[in-house]
């Protein structure tokens, strides 16, 4: 077939995909957040230790999505769970994608604020992005995956170009000593780390729009493991570039990191200037994966057309994003959005399972 | 606040934001914009002074926030959360502008869309007048005379076939038949002056007359090109179009004995498409010139060349070219949808068919590739386009384009892989620059010229100490003054052109610096950008950019850096969205296909180049046997 029409994805673009919706806003606040928790020069080991639980939760939710091949969470929780508690369960993600659109807009808007635009109301800034995330959005889940693809690689090569000039920082002392405190504040830590994650559940939704979901299960390993690795790192680097104190009496760690040093010689002096340029990109991929999900939730959910649900939803995100506040309260809604990640395992994907595997069961006993 | 958020660093960093804000202070001394933003600054600043404050807040806040939130003051703490009234505006300007975009949008593809519809009627009107000849002599060459006959320049020609004893009339177009081969092929031969004998007796042997033409054709003519017609409007249009007709009495059809002598230009060399390198060869205004030039490219069975009629009134040839066996049926059968259903009374350029047949016409990016060289179109087909070439133009078009396609150049594969690798590359380069430099420009001036240099900034700012105008306007004047001087340029002649290139690139430049209304800095800028564009091998990808420079100039003027990268994002958004007959428009890098990256950013060495490009999915995929 020369023109596709169906909308699925190739494998590639899903990796990249999971990768965008879990990367996003996290990298600027990450450490510290992980760091106020563990208290250690360890908290690259509970980022780690959480990924390996989240690639444990990625594995699960790609199993129970790939025995309903061309189908979202958001119809087949209906099959598995009936009708009602399926739409119940349906609508929990929704909101759950909902905050998150509406949180990592937010972010985007402060950083933004804060570092480039001094003065500048928010609704300036979230306005323009949340039109032309419904721009991308209208084009279906191949154009977002499109342009991920062309976003990705420029971010990450970015990334670790900063984390590569940032390495003249670093002190190994800082990350020192490994494990003195022993393994708890690790797992202190742990809590926290598994939030850093948040995002992930899209892949009950990107298995079903996968051209091969056969390969589903080391696609979306590997879609998660890449920001896993890189959030172990960025903690490494910036809490070895930074030591915990510095690192725990800043805003946004990762960017403080880059401001620290100058490098002579390049058009720009400070390398925390191009990133923020780039990473700004990136949290808008982040933003439109959850946007999408959104839209497709609720138009699958509800039955209403797709293009009218993203109308609707442009003024709500708006709402979302300016309710907090403060920076607290974004803060403090960022802990809150880890929390409703993990309510929502226990809700939805975890029922889901059991229910599923009972029915499968009871089947095979009356055949 | 920037003194706030100061005493939050340490070192190094505390210097360079002073420095940063030192720089901003200066700014706002000179009257720059500090963002066009701030008129808007109205209603959220002041909901969320606390916000400013407390961006530094501390942990013992945040606890104290927890412990607030007890059961006689939770109701109020979720009020304190609704926004104002002006928040729910904005909200609401949130969806209603877009919706007006959306319908706007709609109804405008729609009238654009369906504008073409109407005149489907008069086609069919037209085509059922066409009735046939019917054999009787004096009542065909009646009806000729009074369809046609009011054009001073026909001519009719009558007299006796000698042998035969029966009536013929010659139709011709004056000034557009041949002469020689008329005299020599068909008058002498019929009017027995020739060597020609009948091989059988005469009266007896004239053959009925529905064999008539096929003995006039056999026995008779010595022409080569011939060509019987039996509708009289076909013979109308054939012979007002230049063709001489044979009338002869009985026959119920007529013979088109001479083909139209037009005067065509010769082969030269392409100026839109100028090469150092390469076969000084370009298209010319005959079709089957142009067609017989890519028959000349390489002997092969697989091209073939497939002629359609287009245009209602005024109608014209246009070919379809492509590689039997190496093009996807499913494109070619598009690309020949999309050909059969224009309908427009006159294609004057392939740009109409260009226009007819494209994906999206509201689209700023061309969607068909228009090019003058054969090699470039020959080189297209054995990569499994199709080509499009129209009766009249020397302009082809190629089908599908690809964006990675409007910035390369065939000189890429001529030179050695490293040069067209490198040259590839720049043009990439420059292609960005030329899009992107103003609005970076005013991005950096405007609202951050703490994150260039703090030396650059301040020489930057020190020159435009003199300029009264905000960024935007300053580089306005000069780039709207570019563009007339490249618009006039085009089309002077060469010597009064590079004269005022002069006057104008030069003295004029020159003079706005010296009078204050531009500054030096803004001329390097504007300069490398109109170079930048010019360096982009295909005209029409280089107006493209030069239009969507100017959105995102006013995007950078509304929103800074963050309007640029919204623009780029907004670009990134529409490119990815778009499709040329299937094929996603930036296709190697997204849908990625790895194999064909070898021909995109660079150009790989020609023997590492196995495969025909993944994209356009070739029946025959193996260049190499």
């Amino acid at each position: 077939m020369f023109t596709r029409s169906d909308d699925k994805i190739t494998t590639s673009q899903a990796v990249v995909f999971l990768t965008d919706s879990i990367l996003g806003a996290g990298i600027l606040t990450m450490p510290r957040d992980i760091t106020e928790k563990v208290k250690t020069p360890d908290a690259w080991l509970s980022v780690l230790l959480g990924g390996v639980v989240i690639l444990l939760v990625v594995w699960v939710m790609t199993k129970l999505s790939q025995q309903f091949p061309g189908k979202t969470i958001f119809e087949y929780a209906r099959s598995i769970v009936g009708k009602i508690p399926g739409s119940m369960m349906s609508l929990l993600m929704v909101i759950y994608f909902l905050v998150i659109a509406g949180f990592e807009i937010r972010i985007l808007a402060e950083v933004n604020i804060f570092y480039l635009l001094e003065g500048t109301p928010v609704w300036a800034v979230i306005i323009p992005f949340i039109w032309t995330g419904a721009y991308l959005a209208s084009g279906g889940i191949n154009c977002i995956a499109r342009l991920f693809q062309i976003i990705f690689p420029i971010s990450i090569f970015i990334l670790l170009l900063s984390f590569l000039l940032s390495m003249r920082l670093f002190e190994i002392d800082h990350l020192r000593p490994f494990l003195g405190d022993g393994l708890p504040p690790v797992l202190n830590g742990l809590k926290s780390s598994i939030l850093i994650y948040t995002g992930f559940e899209i892949v009950m939704v990107l298995v079903g729009h996968m051209q091969h979901p056969e390969k589903a299960v080391k696609t979306m390993l590997l879609g998660a493991g890449i920001p896993i690795i890189l959030y172990v790192f960025a903690t490494m680097i910036v809490v070895g570039g930074m030591s915990i104190s510095a690192v725990l009496r800043s805003t946004w760690p990762t960017l403080d990191l880059l401001r620290s040093f100058e490098i002579t010689g390049l058009f720009f002096e400070r390398f925390e200037f191009p990133f923020l340029v780039i990473w700004m990109m990136q949290m808008f991929c982040n933003f439109c994966s959850q946007f999408f999900v959104t839209s497709l939730g609720l138009s699958k959910t509800f039955g209403i057309k797709f293009p009218i649900v993203l109308f609707a939803l442009m003024p709500i995100l708006f709402l979302a994003a300016l309710i907090p506040r403060t920076m607290n309260d974004l803060f403090t809604l960022g802990g809150a959005i880890g929390y409703m990640s993990v309510f929502l395992f226990v809700l939805v994907t975890v029922p889901l399972c059991l229910i599923y595997l009972i029915r499968k069961k009871g089947l095979r006993k009356h055949a | 606040m920037g003194c706030l958020a100061a005493g939050g660093l340490s070192g190094p960093d505390k210097k360079t934001f002073i420095a940063k804000q030192q720089v901003q202070v200066i700014c706002r001394e000179q009257r720059q914009p500090g963002c066009f933003c701030s008129l808007f600054y109205c209603c959220t600043m002041k909901q969320h002074p606390a916000m400013l404050i407390e961006w530094r807040g501390s942990g013992e806040i945040r606890e104290n926030n927890s412990r607030r939130g007890m059961v006689h003051v939770w109701w109020s703490n979720i009020v304190s959360y609704i926004p104002d009234w002006p928040v729910f505006v904005q909200a609401g300007a949130t969806l209603l502008i877009p919706v007006v975009l959306y319908f706007t949008h709609r109804w405008f593809r729609s009238v654009v869309t369906n504008g073409g519809g109407s005149s489907e009627k008069l086609t069919a009107a037209t085509e059922e007048s066409d009735s046939l000849l019917t054999g009787d002599y004096d009542a065909d060459l009646d009806s000729i005379k009074q369809a046609i006959g009011s054009n001073d320049d026909l001519h009719f020609r009558e007299y006796r076939v000698a042998e035969l004893g029966i009536r013929a009339a010659l139709i011709y177009i004056d000034g557009m038949q041949e002469d020689q081969l008329i005299d020599t092929q068909v008058m002498q031969v019929l009017m027995g002056k020739g060597d020609f004998v009948p091989e059988v007796e005469l009266e007896s042997s004239l053959p009925p007359a529905d064999r008539l033409a096929a003995y006039f054709r056999q026995r008779i003519l010595p022409v080569v090109e011939m060509e019987e017609v039996q509708g009289t409007q076909c013979l109308h249009e054939m012979v007002l179009t230049g063709y001489t007709a044979l009338l002869v009495e009985g026959m119920p059809s007529a013979i088109l004995v001479g083909k139209p002598r037009g005067k065509t230009r010769s082969i030269t060399e392409p100026t839109s498409e100028a090469l150092l390198r390469g076969p000084r060869l370009g298209f010319t205004e005959a079709l089957s010139e142009n067609t017989s030039m890519l028959r000349r490219q390489g002997r092969t069975e697989l091209m073939e060349i497939k002629k359609y009629t287009v245009g209602n009134t005024l109608k014209r040839d246009l070919a379809v070219v492509y590689m039997k066996s190496i093009v996807n049926p499913d494109l070619l059968q598009e690309v020949e949808k999309r050909v059969a259903k224009i309908d427009l009374d006159f294609i004057a350029e392939s740009g109409y068919v260009e226009q007819l047949i494209e994906d999206d016409i509201l689209s700023p990016f061309q969607q068909a590739q228009n090019t003058e060289r054969p090699d470039r179109v020959i080189n297209a087909l054995m990569a499994g386009r199709v080509a499009l070439l129209l009766d009249g133009t020397p302009f082809a078009l190629i089908v599908p384009v690809t964006f990675s396609m409007l910035l390369q150049s065939p000189e890429d594969y001529y030179e050695r892989w490293m040069a067209g690798s490198l040259l590839r590359l720049l043009r990439f380069f420059a292609a960005f620059m030329s899009l992107m430099i103003p609005s970076l420009y005013i991005s950096f001036i405007s609202f951050h010229p703490g994150l260039i240099p703090t030396e650059l900034a301040i020489t930057i700012i020190e020159t435009r100490e003199r300029v009264p105008f905000p960024s935007l306007i300053e580089i306005l004047v000069l780039e709207v003054s570019i563009e007339i001087l490249r618009e006039a340029g085009v089309r002077l002649p060469k010597p009064i052109g590079s004269a005022m290139g002069i006057v104008g690139g030069l003295i004029i430049g020159e003079a706005a610096v010296q009078a204050g209304i531009v500054s030096p800095f803004l001329v390097i800028v504007v300069s490398v950008t109109a170079i930048a564009s010019f360096s982009i091998p295909m005209y029409s990808a280089g107006i493209t950019l030069r239009m969507l420079r100017f959105v995102g100039m006013f995007f950078a003027a509304a929103l800074g850096i963050l309007g640029t990268i919204l623009f780029f994002l907004l670009i990134c958004s529409h490119l990815t969205k778009l499709k040329s007959f299937g094929v996603p428009y930036i296709t190697p890098v997204s849908p990625i296909r790895l194999h064909d990256w070898k021909d995109l950013f660079v150009r790989a060495p020609l023997t590492l180049m196995k495969l025909r490009p993944e994209m356009m999915k070739t029946e025959r995929k193996r260049r190499k046997a």
